[in-house]
C-alpha cells in the first residue's frame, strides 16, 4: 500500500496521535519515508493534513530535520503569512529554542504579529500556550480572558482557563469556566467528570453540599458515556467518602440508599473494565494503563474494607 | 401490419469528426479555462475585524446559553443570563458603538457588501461570456447540422430539446442538432468536470446556479444591512423568556442512572 493512504488509514483510526507516546512515535517514523515517497508531492487536501500531523509529531519525538522540512514544504505551499503556518512556524521555532531567552524572542515576536493583526487566533493561541510554559500563569491567565472577551464560543480556551485556575486553587472559576464549555458541548462527558473532580477537591472531603455535587456531575458523566473510566472512579470514590463521613440516613437531601447503590454499582462497572482492560479483550484496548492500574486499586482497597 | 418504416438520413461521415468532436472538445476545454479563471479571479476573503469578530461571537455565546441552558444549575445559568441581558441591552459587544440607535447603513455603501456583489458579478460574468461565444461560434459554423442519431426512440416531447436550429416537422425525434448536443454538453458534462478538477470546482453550471440564488447563505450571520444592535436586543428578550423554562439536567440524575442499570 502506498505511504499516503497508510497514514490516512492510520490517522482516521488514531484521530488525536499527539495524545499517546506509541502513536506520535510511530509517525515520525513514518515521516523521513513519506517525505522522500513520490507521494508528499501530490498537492490534495489530505497530503497537507498529514503533513501537519507529521510536524507535530516529529517535534513531539525529537526529530527536528523532519519537521523542518515538512514545515518548509507547508509554507511553500501556503505562505508564511497564513495564520496556521505562522502558529506551526512558531511551534518549531518554540521546540527548537535551547534556553528561556530564545523562548522569550519567540514570545516578543507573538506579541508583534497580534500587535499588528489581533484576529490572529492560531498566534494568539500559541502566545497564551507559551507564557503558561514559562509558568507565567497570571499572564496566561490574562492572556486567555482577554481572548474569550473576543471569542467567548470557544470551548477549547475555555477548558484551558480552567486548568490554569485550577493550578492556582481558584476552584470556583475553575468550574465556571468548564460550565461554559458544557454551553459549547453539551454532551461532554468527559467535561462532567472533570466537574465532578473540581467539586470534589474544592469541597476538601468535608463539605456535604459539594460532594453531592459532584457525586451528580459523575453520575451525568456515566450517563452520558457508559464506560467512562473517570467517571466511575470518581463516582465510586466520592459516594465511599460520603458513606464514610455520614452515618445518618440522608445525605444532603439524598438517601443513603442510593449512595449505597451508586457505590455498589461503580465498584461493579470498574471491576469489568479492569477485568476486561487486562485480559485484553478485543474492544477494550482503548483505556489508559495507569487509570485501569488506579481503579484496580481502588476496588481492591474497598474489598479489603467489607471483608474487614 | 405494416412495419414502422425507419427514417434514413445519409449523412457524411465526416459530420461525426468535424461537429460532434468538436463541439464537445471545446466545451471541457471552455469549462476547464472557466475553473482557472474563476478561481484566478477570485479575490482572498476579507479579513474580518476583531470588533466584528467579537460582536458576532458573543451573539453565539448568548445563543449557545439559550439553547444548553439546562446543562447549567439554576443560579450559574441565572448569573450568565444577567450579565448577558445587560451587556445587550446596553450594546456592549456592538461594533461601533455610536451607531446604536441609528438605521442600518445602505447596503450599497458598505465596502463588505460591494465586495461581495463584484464577488458575485465576477463570477456571473466567467459564465455568461464564454456561454455567449460558443453559443455564437456554433450558430455562426453548425447551425441546421443533424449531426447524430441516438439508438433509441423517444416521444415527440423532445423533438424541441433534440432538433432546436432544425425546423423540420416531420423528422424523427431520435436526430440530434448541433445546437441541441451544445445544450446537452452544456448540463451533462457535470461528472467530467468533477472528474477532471475535483468535487468543488466552478465550471459546474449546475452549482454556479444554485449559488447565484441565494448568495446570502455563504456571508456570515450578519447581513449587509442587518442592525445588529437590534440582534442583540431580540437575543436578551430570548434569554429572559427561555429563563422560566430552566430544567437542570442534573436533577434526579441519580435516580436516572439507577434506573437504568437495575
Amino acid at each position: 500500500m502506498a505511504i499516503l493512504s497508510t497514514l490516512l488509514s492510520y490517522l482516521s483510526s488514531h484521530p488525536s496521535p499527539l495524545r499517546l507516546p506509541q502513536t506520535s512515535q510511530y509517525l515520525s517514523q513514518q515521516a523521513p519515508i513519506f517525505l522522500s515517497s513520490s507521494d508528499s508531492s501530490k498537492d490534495t487536501q489530505e497530503t497537507w493534513i498529514v503533513y501537519e500531523q507529521l510536524l507535530l509529531s516529529c517535534l513531539r519525538t525529537g526529530d527536528d530535520a523532519s519537521a523542518k522540512l515538512c514545515l518548509e514544504r507547508l509554507s511553500d505551499r501556503f505562505g508564511r503569512d497564513s495564520p496556521r503556518i505562522s502558529a506551526l512556524v512558531g511551534l518549531y521555532e518554540e521546540a527548537a529554542a535551547k534556553d528561556v531567552r530564545e523562548l522569550e524572542s519567540v514570545l516578543k515576536g507573538y506579541q508583534d504579529i497580534l500587535k499588528e493583526d489581533p484576529t490572529n487566533m492560531p498566534i494568539e493561541k500559541r502566545h497564551i500556550a507559551l507564557l503558561a510554559s514559562l509558568n507565567r500563569t497570571e499572564d496566561a491567565i490574562k492572556a486567555l480572558t482577554a481572548l474569550l472577551n473576543h471569542s467567548p464560543n470557544d470551548a477549547e480556551s475555555w477548558s484551558q482557563l480552567s486548568s490554569l485556575y485550577y493550578t492556582q486553587g481558584m476552584y470556583p472559576q475553575a468550574i465556571f469556566c468548564l460550565e461554559e464549555v458544557l454551553l459549547i458541548l453539551p454532551n461532554a462527558y468527559n467535561m462532567f467528570a472533570r466537574l465532578g473532580e473540581i467539586n470534589y477537591i474544592s469541597a476538601q472531603g468535608t463539605n456535604m453540599d459539594g460532594l453531592i455535587e459532584s457525586v451528580k456531575h459523575f453520575a451525568r458523566s456515566v450517563e452520558l458515556c457508559e464506560w467512562y473510566l473517570r467517571g466511575w472512579y470518581g463516582l465510586k470514590l466520592v459516594t465511599g467518602k460520603i458513606l464514610e463521613l455520614n452515618r445518618a440516613d440522608k445525605a444532603g437531601g439524598i438517601e443513603r440508599k442510593k449512595i449505597e447503590a451508586l457505590n455498589e454499582m461503580a465498584t461493579k462497572k470498574l471491576a469489568e473494565i479492569v477485568g476486561k482492560a487486562n485480559r485484553r479483550e478485543r474492544g477494550w484496548g482503548g483505556f489508559d494503563e495507569a487509570e485501569v492500574e488506579a481503579a484496580k486499586a481502588l476496588v481492591d482497597s474497598s474489598d479489603v474494607k467489607t471483608v474487614r | 401490419m405494416a412495419s414502422v418504416q425507419e427514417q434514413t438520413i445519409l449523412r457524411d461521415p465526416q459530420l461525426f469528426y468535424w461537429i460532434l468532436f468538436p463541439i464537445t472538445i471545446v466545451m471541457v476545454l471552455t469549462g476547464i479555462l472557466r475553473h482557472y479563471a474563476t478561481v484566478l479571479m477570485q479575490s482572498a476573503p476579507q479579513k474580518q475585524d476583531i470588533r466584528a469578530i467579537r460582536e458576532q461571537r458573543n451573539l453565539l455565546h448568548g445563543i449557545a446559553l439559550r439553547t444548553n441552558l439546562n446543562q447549567l444549575s439554576l443560579s450559574s445559568f441565572t448569573a450568565r443570563k444577567n450579565y448577558l441581558v445587560a451587556a445587550y441591552n446596553r450594546g456592549e459587544f456592538l461594533k461601533d458603538q455610536e451607531n446604536k440607535g441609528k438605521p442600518p447603513a445602505n447596503p450599497m455603501t458598505d465596502p463588505a457588501g460591494m465586495d461581495q456583489m463584484m464577488n458575485m458579478l465576477k463570477g456571473n460574468m466567467a459564465m455568461m461570456v464564454p456561454q455567449t461565444l460558443i453559443m455564437g461560434w456554433i450558430n455562426a459554423f453548425f447551425s441546421g447540422f443533424v449531426i447524430m442519431k441516438l439508438p433509441f426512440p423517444l416521444t415527440i416531447r423532445f423533438k424541441s430539446m433534440l432538433q432546436s436550429g432544425v425546423m423540420t416537422r416531420d423528422m424523427d425525434v431520435r436526430w440530434v442538432s448541433s445546437l441541441s448536443w451544445y445544450f446537452l454538453n452544456l448540463f451533462g458534462l457535470r461528472p467530467v468536470f468533477s472528474f477532471i478538477l475535483g468535487n468543488d470546482n466552478a465550471a459546474d453550471q449546475m452549482a454556479a446556479q444554485m449559488g447565484g440564488m441565494n448568495p446570502a447563505a455563504g456571508a456570515g450571520m450578519f447581513a449587509p444591512g442587518q442592525d445588529p444592535h437590534k440582534m442583540f436586543l431580540a437575543e436578551a428578550e430570548n434569554l429572559e423568556v427561555v429563563g422560566g423554562q430552566h430544567e437542570w439536567v442534573l436533577d434526579g440524575v441519580i435516580e436516572r442512572l439507577l434506573a437504568a442499570h437495575n
